[in-house]
């Protein structure tokens, strides 16, 4: 009877990992590389627009026309957390935005796709009812400080589409 | 604005009471090679049953009818359903068992999944069992992992990064309040120098303020001393009915009160609210207020946490009533930041309880004896099971027991300090864990007393 081969001949040689966190793998104590290599796909569902509009140089919130003083939410939201009625789409008025708080980030996590330093940044606008966190992506000396006024940049051509496609420019 | 309602701040209640019997830890490590996430657990509960409570192993799975596992991340343990491996790999089956998961405060919130079990009256012996497994990844990778737990809409990108969020609010912090930048230091200084005298901690030593303020800034104006470890390990606590625990041990540590809280995951969605107030704190406090609150330097979850078990314990003054505390000093500033949410001092003066030192083993309410996250561990889904258990071994006065015995320094590889000194506080009778998530969406507060 001639019988069918499972091979996993093409695998390459294994190289066992001896060093990790600058300490040695101890004798006796097998580490193997387990790589990782694939794509995650991510909807932004109702949230869309949102990124949509950054690619149009638009700053987009959401309004709960049921709850209508609670300010605007940016982050948006599609659905109102108070009433739990579906909100509609606004322009955010930048005009008297500031910075709320901020920190220089010199060491991220792997994956960020700025430089650094990167001042991150929280924002304060009126009519909005959150501290929208993002980035300023110019800076000089003292800069970022509290209470610092600031515009919108949109990155326009080759969007990321992600929240880097907005960062924040000193306004003078 | 958001608005809370009588019901939405109901004081729990336990059905039947609920006892914390013993505990186990291993040590903790950046890199653990040598064990595996089931091997640490077994450790860990081992030490708990025939170290703390002194009992064959084989008698004290005859008793146990329920168990709660708690890991924070299943990306880094790169293992799904963990859980039932390491219930397997104690023996437990066929017995229930949940896997619970709140950030970093999972091991808080299975220690209050283990209580709800023993109150309701589904247990009568339950252990609690958590670990973390966070060096199959390099440091950068680690910290991105963490940092999926932020909104991956709206946060992860921007730094993919922990320490940078909470970088937010201590900035935010020191410009609303205005804290002496060294006294923020002096946490970092203070937790480190107890994890000299734990053979499990993983970042002891005594640093000097300069060393600290001027080390490596991750993200401006936290330094490295100031950001927890990133560990491996486990920790295991086990919780009893009344009936059990005393037929177990003639030293069982009562639960008084629990609570818990949340906040949004992303902290730019936090809305403003009048200052909760608790069993210490009278209307007049905050009239004159002007800053928001919870903002960006207050944590509403730790608040709605000690406001709930606060009222269940009876606590009228967190400083006097309490006698040993561990807090999540996951940074020095969001410690600050706990001081005042759980009452020790007014808003806007919690260094006054570092400066006081009330914080330290001579003062008033002696916290974070163990190191903390900062000194000794932060294994995410064993730090609030380790809290608990070090806050029980000092209400059984068994702090000595298994910090100054040579044969857990040993064990570990370490030498015994030569200034080693004991940290067994004198005689307490009621003691707290805090244990938080995020930066802030889930936070638990359980509170122990003596119970012989």
């Amino acid at each position: 009877m001639e019988r069918q081969k499972v091979d996993i001949s093409k695998f390459k040689k294994v190289e066992l990992i001896k060093k990790l966190f600058r300490e040695d793998v101890p004798e006796g104590v097998i580490v193997r590389p387990n790589p990782k290599d694939y794509n995650h796909y991510h909807s932004y569902g109702g949230l869309s627009p949102f990124f949509e509009g950054l690619t149009k140089g638009k700053l987009l919130g959401t309004e709960c026309q049921n709850c209508r003083n609670t300010g605007l939410w940016l982050p948006p939201r599609v659905d109102c957390p108070d009433c739990w009625e579906k909100t509609e789409w606004r322009d955010v008025d930048t005009k008297d935005a500031k910075v709320y708080t901020y920190s220089v980030t010199n060491y991220p996590g792997a994956g960020f796709k700025a430089t650094v330093p990167c001042p991150l940044i929280s924002l304060e606008i009126p009519g909005v009812c959150t501290k929208f966190m993002s980035y300023l992506s110019e800076f000089g000396e003292g800069e970022p400080y509290i209470g610092m006024p600031v515009k919108p940049k949109f990155r326009i051509r080759k969007p990321t589409y992600t929240i880097l496609d907005i960062s924040w420019v000193p306004t003078s | 604005m958001l608005e809370l309602s009588p019901d939405n701040l109901r004081v729990p209640k336990l059905s039947r009471p609920v006892y914390a019997i013993g505990g186990g830890l291993t040590d903790f490590r950046k890199f653990y090679p040598e064990k595996q996430s089931t091997e640490l657990c077994m450790e860990a509960a081992k030490m708990a049953v025939t170290e703390d409570l002194g009992m064959g192993v084989k008698e004290f799975k005859q008793l146990v009818n329920f168990s709660v596992y708690s890991q924070f991340a299943d990306h880094f343990g790169d293992q799904l359903l963990a859980a039932a491996k390491i219930h397997d790999y104690l023996g437990f089956d066929p017995l229930g068992n949940i896997e619970v998961k709140t950030g970093g405060a999972t091991g808080g919130s299975s220690v209050l999944a283990g209580i709800m079990a023993v109150a309701s009256g589904y247990a009568s012996l339950v252990p609690v069992i958590g670990w973390e497994r966070m060096d199959e990844v390099d440091t950068k990778q680690g910290n991105s992992y963490i940092a999926s737990a932020a909104c991956k809409d709206f946060e992860s990108e921007l730094g993919w990064l922990y320490a940078t969020y909470y970088a937010l609010m201590m900035q935010r912090y020191l410009y609303e309040y205005s804290p002496n930048r060294e006294t923020l230091a002096k946490i970092a200084q203070k937790n480190h120098h107890y994890a000299k005298f734990s053979p499990y901690s993983q970042l002891p030593g005594d640093l000097t303020l300069e060393q600290i303020m001027e080390s490596k800034i991750v993200s401006d104006p936290l330094t490295f001393p100031e950001c927890c470890a990133m560990s491996v390990g486990a920790a295991c606590i086990i919780l009893a009915d009344e009936e059990t625990a005393f037929k177990l041990t003639d030293k069982p540590v009562k639960v008084v009160g629990v609570g818990s809280g949340s906040h949004t995951l992303r902290t730019a969605d936090r809305r403003n609210m009048p200052v909760l107030l608790l069993p210490n704190e009278d209307q007049g406090l905050y009239k004159d207020r002007e800053n928001e609150w919870p903002g960006f330097t207050s944590f509403l979850a730790a608040r709605m946490a000690a406001y709930l078990s606060y009222n269940m314990a009876g606590i009228k003054d967190p400083v006097e009533d309490l006698d040993i505390l561990e807090t999540h000093d996951a940074f020095t500033v969001s410690d600050i930041q706990t001081y005042e949410d759980i009452g020790l001092r007014p808003y806007g003066q919690g260094q006054e309880f570092v400066e006081s030192g009330e914080a330290y083993l001579e003062g008033k309410l002696p916290t974070n004896l163990s190191g903390g996250l900062l000194g000794t561990m932060h294994s995410v889904g064993a730090t609030g099971i380790y809290q608990l258990v070090e806050v029980m071994w000092q209400l059984k006065g068994e702090w000595d027991k298994f910090h100054g015995d040579e044969k857990y320094w040993q064990k570990y590889g370490k030498r015994k300090p030569v200034d080693f000194k004991s940290l067994q506080v004198d005689n307490p009778r009621r003691g707290m864990a805090i244990s938080h998530a995020g930066t802030g969406s889930h936070v638990t507060s359980i509170i122990f007393e003596r119970g012989w």
